[in-house]
């Protein structure tokens, strides 16, 4: 899942390295803009709602927290 | 009262005192009763529009479901768009009656709904004691122009009670006075000559209306992150941090950078608030994904970034006011902004099309210039107070300048001498070195504190003495209000 997410994110937004650093958001590397381009990315993909209370720090923070949120909002 | 008056430096000391005097557990109270205090020197009738508000947001805090959370900020908005509108609908409806115009309305309602939706988001708990929930509302330094605060990270350094630190009062202190250098000896210097320009303005053309409007951009600058100085400087004095509003704005290379300096804790409640929740609507998410398939990836991609900022700009506009000026105002902002969102990749692209090296410190200089132009256009539309007067002001912008009349005492409108441009020269100057080297990352207090005590005090005295002598004052040693006090 992280691998197949990481491919499909690095086409979405090639200007981000998502590999760069484990705190994606609070490094500064991941913008608001960027944000809701990945919520949108995601939410087509994965046919997935990804609600407000999702987005926090440790979910957008590196391609594992993203995997993860993924894969539970798919389990639900 | 506000921040420049005899008064407020009587009603500091005695907060100053009588928390400190006050055992830990109980300084909040100190900081509640002085914060209403505060609150009353406006008025009774107004605190009582802030314990609407504050009622209305503990309750929907204590119980937050969707439909309580609901009413809940339409009964704050409510309350927001009377104060904002209230006099207009008076005047239209011919209605007799004055609007009662809450202080801080505007900065107290944003921290309330920010509170609300964070507990139904469950991204803080809800606050149990309602005196608790009042003071972060009302808390006296940030009620006039902000901060907007956030509850989960103000809360607990309100209920802390810091020790006291000689260390922290005198930053503190230093704080408060670069504030009120900014305010009086800058923005009401420059105040005398937009004043008399925006005032008078069938009276000048060309040169005058460009000075005017570039020199209100810094006066405004000058005016409310001197607020934001002043505000910050007496919390820190009481050991609590607030947000910072400002992070040298016009040393921004473009209008989105611009607007992640420029009072920082609005545009963080847009973009948390009210961009994302519209931009990862399902709706919103559903209609990107039918105008991929069939229209253009491009064009399905950019309806997220695109209907989400055209709603906060909007918005963010008519927090302003709901005049036309500010309606356009936002336009104004929102159309560039989206502009360079949506574009910004070709735009990037540009200058290497061009042969234009990018890293160079000229072409950066040249963004800065151009980004505190971009402002100043908006400056345009709001600074003259009315719309036809703006339009006015740009029709006849660039008739011919007569230079050699402006430079040999044409400028020196109002009463204003040759010694008052020299001070608004040099204090410009010293605001642009202090900007520049914090833009490097010093630190400028602390490197004072560094040096040697005769150097320290040289320093401090300075601008002290300066703030003292070459401020601009009223009767009664009383200054003009703040600028942003009005929204």
């Amino acid at each position: 899942m992280e691998e197949e997410i990481l491919e499909l994110l690095s086409d979405e937004f090639p200007e981000v390295d998502f590999t760069s650093s484990d705190e994606l958001v609070d490094d500064g590397i991941l913008d608001s803009l960027t944000i809701t381009g990945i919520i949108a990315t995601l939410s087509m993909e994965y046919d997935i709602e990804i609600p407000y209370e999702e987005i926090v720090e440790e979910n957008f923070n590196s391609i594992q927290g993203l995997a993860s949120m993924v894969q539970r909002l798919m389990e639900e | 009262m506000t921040f420049v008056t005899i008064t407020f430096f009587i009603f500091l000391l005695a907060a100053f005192f009588c928390y400190f005097v006050t055992k830990k557990p109980y300084r909040w109270m100190v900081l509640l009763g002085f914060s209403v205090l505060f609150y009353l020197f406006a008025g009774y009738e107004k605190l009582l529009f802030v314990l609407i508000a504050a009622l209305i947001a503990y309750l929907v805090g204590k119980y937050a479901t969707k439909r309580n959370l609901i009413f809940g900020i339409i009964g704050v908005v409510g309350l927001l768009f009377y104060a904002k509108a209230g006099e207009a609908i008076y005047l239209a409806l011919s209605l007799k009656g004055s609007v009662i115009v809450p202080l801080g309305i505007s900065y107290y309602s944003f921290s309330v709904i920010g509170y609300m939706l964070d507990v139904y988001y469950k991204k803080t708990k809800p606050e149990e004691n309602f005196f608790h929930f009042l003071l972060y509302m009302i808390y006296f330094p940030q009620i006039l122009e902000g901060p907007i605060p956030r509850y989960k990270s103000l809360m607990p350094k309100l209920l802390k009670g810091e020790d006291f630190s000689y260390e922290r009062v005198c930053f503190g202190l230093q704080r408060m006075v670069w504030g009120y250098f900014k305010k009086l000896v800058i923005a009401d210097r420059i105040a005398i000559y937009t004043g008399e320009i925006f005032g008078n303005y069938k009276s000048y053309s060309g040169i005058y209306y460009f000075t005017a409007i570039l020199l209100s951009s810094l006066q405004l600058y000058a005016d409310f992150s001197g607020c934001m100085d002043i505000a910050l400087g007496v919390s820190e004095c009481f050991g609590i941090t607030l947000d910072e509003n400002f992070k040298r704005p016009f040393f921004s290379k473009t209008a989105a950078e611009f607007w992640r300096r420029w009072h920082i804790t609005l545009g963080t409640f847009f973009k948390d608030y009210v961009y994302m929740h519209i931009a990862i609507s399902p709706k919103l998410l559903k209609l990107s994904k039918t105008a991929k398939e069939k229209i253009s990836k491009e064009f399905g991609k950019s309806l997220i970034t695109v209907i989400p900022l055209s709603v906060v700009w909007i918005l963010t506009g008519l927090w302003h006011g709901t005049g036309a000026d500010y309606i356009l105002w936002g336009c104004y902002w929102g159309v560039i902004i989206i502009i360079s969102s949506v574009f910004g990749k070709k735009l990037k692209a540009l200058p290497k099309v061009l042969s234009i090296d990018t890293s160079s410190k000229a072409y950066q200089r040249a963004q800065m210039i151009r980004t505190f132009f971009i402002f100043s256009g908006a400056r345009l539309l709001t600074a003259p107070g009315d719309l036809g007067v703006s339009w006015y002001l740009l029709k006849r912008m660039f008739l011919p300048w007569h230079l050699s009349e402006y430079f040999s005492g044409g400028a020196l409108v109002n009463d204003m001498t040759l010694v008052d441009v020299a001070i608004l020269f040099i204090s410009i100057m010293i605001l642009y070195v202090v900007s520049s080297l914090q833009e490097k990352g010093i630190k400028i207090r602390e490197k004072i504190a560094s040096y040697s005590i005769l150097l320290r005090w040289v320093f401090y005295y300075g601008l002290i003495f300066a703030t003292l002598v070459f401020g601009i004052y009223g009767p009664g040693f009383k200054s003009s209000d703040f600028v942003y006090i009005q929204f």
